[in-house]
C-alpha cells in the first residue's frame, strides 16, 4: 500500500468511476434481471478489469494497484450508483483480501493475478447460518486425504457465485480452520442459484466428499481465521460504500421529482411535511457518509481486530439502515409511480435490501458492536 | 505550553482524565443545572492557568488549538468526569466571532479578558416577538456622538445574571428594504446604566435565563463588530459556530454517561430489549462524532461553515432528547424522582437530562427552522 496517499491517483480513479456511472449505468439490463437472471456479464466484467478496478487492492507483485480501501470505496460507491450487478465487492475485495492475507502458496499468486485480469473469478464460501456473518458456526468438515483433504458440507448466501469459477471454502479440520480452493466443476461440488429480490442470486453450494489436493490449501489454523476475519471486515466496509452510492443516487431522484411534480398548483417539494422528511433522510445519508469515510481511514491503518470490527460494524449498521430508509421513502415521495416496475426507484430499493442483508445486516452488526463495546477495550465516539 | 496535538490520543486522554477527575470540585460533579459564576469561577481560573480554558481557540489567541479528534477527547473527558457547564458564551461564541469578524483592537481588548475570566458573556438575540423569526427583531440602536443608544428588550438570555457583557443584535436602519438588512452587531458592558434584568424560572425550577431591558443604554462606537448594518451576516457566521457547538456530542455524551451508569447499577445489560436500544443510541452518538469531526476539520482548515452545519444541531439535540427519554424509562419508577436517586453503584439524577435537553431543540434556531434551512439552501427545494 505504498501509493495509498497518492491523491492524484485517487482523483483520476474518482473521475474514471464518475464517467463510468454516467455512461455505463445500464438500468434496462438491471430491470430485465428478474427475467434473464443474467447477473454476470463477462464483457462487463472484462471492462472492470481493463479499468484496473478489480486490482485496486491487489499487491503490485500480482499485477494489482496495491491501493487501499479508500480507493476501493470510490469504485464501490460508483458501482452502487450504477446498480452494476457484477460482484465487485465479493471478488475484488472479499476474495482478493482473503487471498492476499493467505500468503505463501503458488495458487494464491495465480488466483490473484487471474482475478486482476478478470480471467479468474474466485468467491468466498464461508457462511452456513443466517446472521453468522463471520462464519463461526461451521459444520463443513475437512478430513485429511493424500496430503490434502476431503470436504463435505453446505454453504449459503454466496453472493457472486453465479459468475464464479471456484470457491474459497471454509472447513473445520482437526488441525483447525482451513481455507480451501474448490473449482466450481470439482467432482462432488454443486451450485444452486437462489433468486433474490433484485434479480441477482445467492449461491447455495453443496460439497460431497470433494477432494482438495494439498496445493489447494490456501491457509490453515490461526492464519486462516485471521485472513478471513480481516477480509470480512474490509468487505463489510466496501459494501457500505456500495450502499452509500445507492442511497445518494436514490435521494437525488427523490429530490428531483419533488422539484418537478406539481400538485395543488405547486411543486410538491415546497410542502414542509415533505421537506422535513427529505432533510431527515439527508442527515442519515451524511451520517452514513461520515462514518464510512472514517471506517475506511481506520481500516487502511490496519488497527487491532477489535477496533477494526467496531469500525466495520458502525459503518455497515448506519449505511444499511440509511440506505433502506432512503430507498423506501423514495417510493412514498414518488407516489403510485414509485411502485411501478417502470420507475427506477424500485431497482434501487431492492438493491439496497440485498446489499444491506449481505455480510451482516444492521441488526446483526449492532449485536456485534454491543458485544465488543462491552469489553474493556472500548473507545467511545 | 505543550503541543497537545503532538501527543498520542491515549496520552492526551490520560492527562485530561486525571486532571478533570482530580481537580474539578467534587460538590459540583454531575450537577443537575448549569453552574453559576460564583460556583465555577475558581474552576474557570484553574483551567485558564493551565492553558486549558479555550480548547477550540487557536494557540495564538491563548487557546489550545486542538485537532478535531483531541477536541472530542477533551469533551468526552469533561463529560465523563461530570464537569458542569459554565457560562461559556465568551469561549464558544464571542471569541471565535472576534477572531473572524472583529478588529485588532477588539481582539486585543476582549480575548485576554475572556481567557482570564474577567469578561463573562451572554447573548442578546431573541426578543418577545422575534424568536424563530429572529430577523424581525425591534431593539434599536441609534448613533449619537461617539455612542450608539440602545432601546428595547431581549429575552431567553441564558445566564445574563452572571454576565459582565452582552452581545446584541440591534436595528440600526429602519428604512432598509429587507428585514435582514439594517441590523448591527454590538458589544455592551452589562454595568452600563439603563440595563435591567428579570430572571425567568424554567420548568425544572431553575433560574437560568432572563429578560434584559435596554433603556437608553449607551455603548461606544468602537464596540460595533464588523460593518454598520451588516450584523446579520455576522450573526449568521456566528450561528455556524453556535450550531457547531450545540451540535457537538458533548451534551448527549453527558446523558450517555448517566445511562450507562444506570444500566450497570440496575443490571439492565442482561435485558436484550434494553441493550438493542442502548446500542442504537451509542451508534447514533458515535456517528454524530464522525460527522462532527468533519466540521471541526473544516473550521481548522479555515473554511467557512455552510448552511449544512444545521444538520449537526438537529441530530445532536435529537439524540440528546432520545437518550434522556431512555434514561427515564430505564429507571422505571425511579425515573420520576426529583433530585438524585441512590442506586446500588451510583447516585444519579435521572430527570436532569430530560429537562436540560428540552430547550436544545428550541434555542439556536429550532430544529424545525434548521430543517427549513437545510431544505432551502442545501437540498434546494422550492418555497
Amino acid at each position: 500500500m505504498t501509493t495509498r496517499n497518492d491523491t492524484s491517483h485517487t482523483a483520476l480513479l474518482a473521475q474514471s468511476v464518475g464517467d463510468f456511472v454516467q455512461h455505463g449505468a445500464n438500468l434496462p439490463r438491471v430491470r430485465a434481471l428478474l427475467q434473464t437472471r443474467a447477473e454476470f456479464d463477462r464483457t462487463q466484467w472484462q471492462q472492470l478489469a481493463e479499468f484496473g478496478w478489480l486490482g485496486v487492492l491487489v499487491p503490485e507483485s500480482c499485477g494489482g494497484l496495491g491501493l487501499g480501501l479508500a480507493e476501493a470505496a470510490i469504485v464501490a460507491e460508483g458501482l452502487g450508483r450504477a446498480l452494476t450487478p457484477e460482484p465487485y465487492t465479493a471478488v475484488a475485495v472479499l476474495a482478493a483480501r482473503v487471498l492476499e492475507y493467505s500468503a505463501g502458496t503458488a495458487l494464491r499468486d495465480e488466483l490473484l493475478t487471474g482475478l486482476v485480469a478478470g480471467e479468474r473469478v474466485p468467491v468466498v464460501a464461508w457462511q452456513e447460518q443466517a446472521d453468522d456473518f463471520t462464519g463461526l458456526q461451521l459444520a463443513t468438515a475437512a478430513t485429511p486425504f493424500e496430503g490434502g483433504f476431503r470436504v463435505s458440507g453446505e454453504k449459503q448466501f454466496v453472493i457472486g457465485a453465479a459468475g464464479a469459477d471456484g470457491y474459497i471454502v471454509t472447513a473445520q479440520a482437526a488441525a483447525g480452520l482451513q481455507l480451501l480452493w474448490v473449482p466450481r466443476d470439482a467432482a462432488g461440488c454443486s451450485t444452486r442459484a437462489v433468486p433474490l429480490a433484485d434479480g441477482r442470486s445467492y449461491g447455495a453450494i453443496t460439497l460431497r466428499d470433494v477432494a482438495v489436493p494439498g496445493v489447494h490449501v490456501l491457509a490453515s489454523g490461526d492464519a486462516a481465521r485471521g485472513a478471513l476475519d480481516r477480509a470480512l471486515d474490509h468487505a463489510a466496509v466496501v459494501a457500505s460504500a456500495e450502499l452509500v452510492g445507492v442511497m445518494k443516487r436514490t435521494h437525488e431522484m427523490s429530490l428531483d421529482y419533488m422539484k418537478t411534480r406539481v400538485q395543488f398548483g405547486k411543486a410538491i417539494g415546497s410542502f414542509q411535511a415533505l421537506q422535513h422528511r427529505a432533510v431527515d433522510l439527508y442527515i442519515q445519508q451524511e451520517l452514513a457518509d461520515a462514518v464510512l469515510h472514517e471506517a475506511v481511514v481506520q481500516l487502511d491503518a490496519d488497527p487491532d481486530a477489535v477496533t477494526r470490527a467496531l469500525a466495520a460494524s458502525r459503518a455497515k449498521s448506519r449505511c444499511a439502515e440509511a440506505a433502506l430508509a432512503i430507498t423506501r421513502a423514495a417510493i412514498q415521495f414518488h407516489g403510485a409511480i414509485g411502485f411501478t416496475e417502470d420507475c427506477d426507484v424500485g431497482l434501487y430499493v431492492k438493491r439496497a435490501m440485498t446489499v444491506a442483508a449481505w455480510l451482516g445486516n444492521g441488526r446483526a452488526h449492532r449485536a456485534r458492536y454491543a458485544r465488543l463495546a462491552a469489553q474493556p477495550h472500548q473507545e467511545a465516539a | 505550553m505543550s503541543d497537545w496535538n503532538a501527543m498520542s490520543d491515549e496520552a492526551f486522554r490520560a492527562e485530561a482524565r486525571a486532571f478533570f477527575e482530580s481537580e474539578f470540585p467534587a460538590q459540583y460533579k454531575f450537577l443537575a443545572r448549569r453552574m453559576r459564576w460564583h460556583e465555577c469561577r475558581e474552576w474557570y481560573l484553574k483551567l485558564s492557568r493551565k492553558g486549558w480554558i479555550a480548547p477550540n481557540w487557536p494557540r495564538e489567541h491563548g487557546g489550545m488549538g486542538l485537532s478535531p479528534s483531541k477536541l472530542l477527547i477533551y469533551y468526552e473527558e469533561t463529560e465523563r468526569a461530570g464537569v458542569g457547564r459554565m457560562p461559556d458564551q465568551g469561549l464558544t461564541m464571542v471569541g471565535p466571532t472576534l477572531i473572524r469578524f472583529g478588529n485588532d483592537a477588539q481582539r486585543r481588548y476582549f480575548l485576554p479578558k475572556i481567557i482570564a475570566g474577567e469578561a463573562i458573556w451572554c447573548q442578546g438575540y431573541s426578543e418577545p416577538n422575534a424568536g424563530s423569526d429572529l430577523a424581525s427583531l425591534r431593539t434599536e440602536a441609534v448613533p449619537d456622538g461617539n455612542d450608539f443608544v440602545i432601546n428595547g428588550s431581549k429575552i431567553w438570555t441564558s445566564m445574563a445574571h452572571d454576565a459582565t457583557h452582552v452581545y446584541v443584535l440591534a436595528r440600526t436602519d429602519r428604512q432598509a428594504k429587507k428585514k435582514q438588512e439594517g441590523i448591527s452587531f454590538l458589544l455592551v458592558d452589562m454595568k452600563t446604566p439603563g440595563i435591567t434584568l428579570r430572571t425567568i424560572r424554567n420548568i425544572a425550577g431553575h433560574e437560568e435565563f432572563c429578560q434584559v431591558f435596554f433603556d437608553n443604554v449607551r455603548t461606544p462606537k468602537e464596540n460595533l463588530v464588523g460593518e454598520l448594518h451588516k450584523g446579520w451576516t455576522i450573526a449568521k457566521g456566528l450561528l455556524g459556530f453556535e450550531r457547531l457547538n450545540i451540535g457537538s456530542p458533548r451534551r448527549p455524551l453527558q446523558a450517555m454517561e448517566k445511562l450507562e451508569a444506570l444500566a450497570r447499577a440496575r443490571g439492565l445489560m442482561a435485558d436484550p430489549a434494553f441493550v438493542e436500544r442502548l446500542t442504537q443510541l451509542q451508534l447514533d452518538l458515535a456517528d454524530l462524532g464522525s460527522l462532527y469531526r468533519r466540521y471541526v476539520d473544516k473550521v481548522r482548515r479555515g473554511e467557512a461553515l455552510g448552511p449544512d452545519v444545521s444538520m449537526l444541531k438537529v441530530w445532536s439535540m435529537d439524540t440528546y432528547q432520545r437518550l434522556s427519554e431512555l434514561l427515564i424509562e430505564a429507571a422505571g419508577e425511579y425515573g420520576v424522582i426529583d433530585g438524585e436517586v441512590a442506586f446500588a453503584t451510583a447516585n444519579i439524577d435521572v430527570l436532569s437530562p430530560f429537562y436540560n435537553s428540552r430547550p436544545g431543540t428550541i434555542y439556536g434556531g429550532s430544529n424545525e427552522i434548521q430543517r427549513n434551512i437545510l431544505a432551502k439552501y442545501v437540498l434546494n427545494l422550492p418555497s
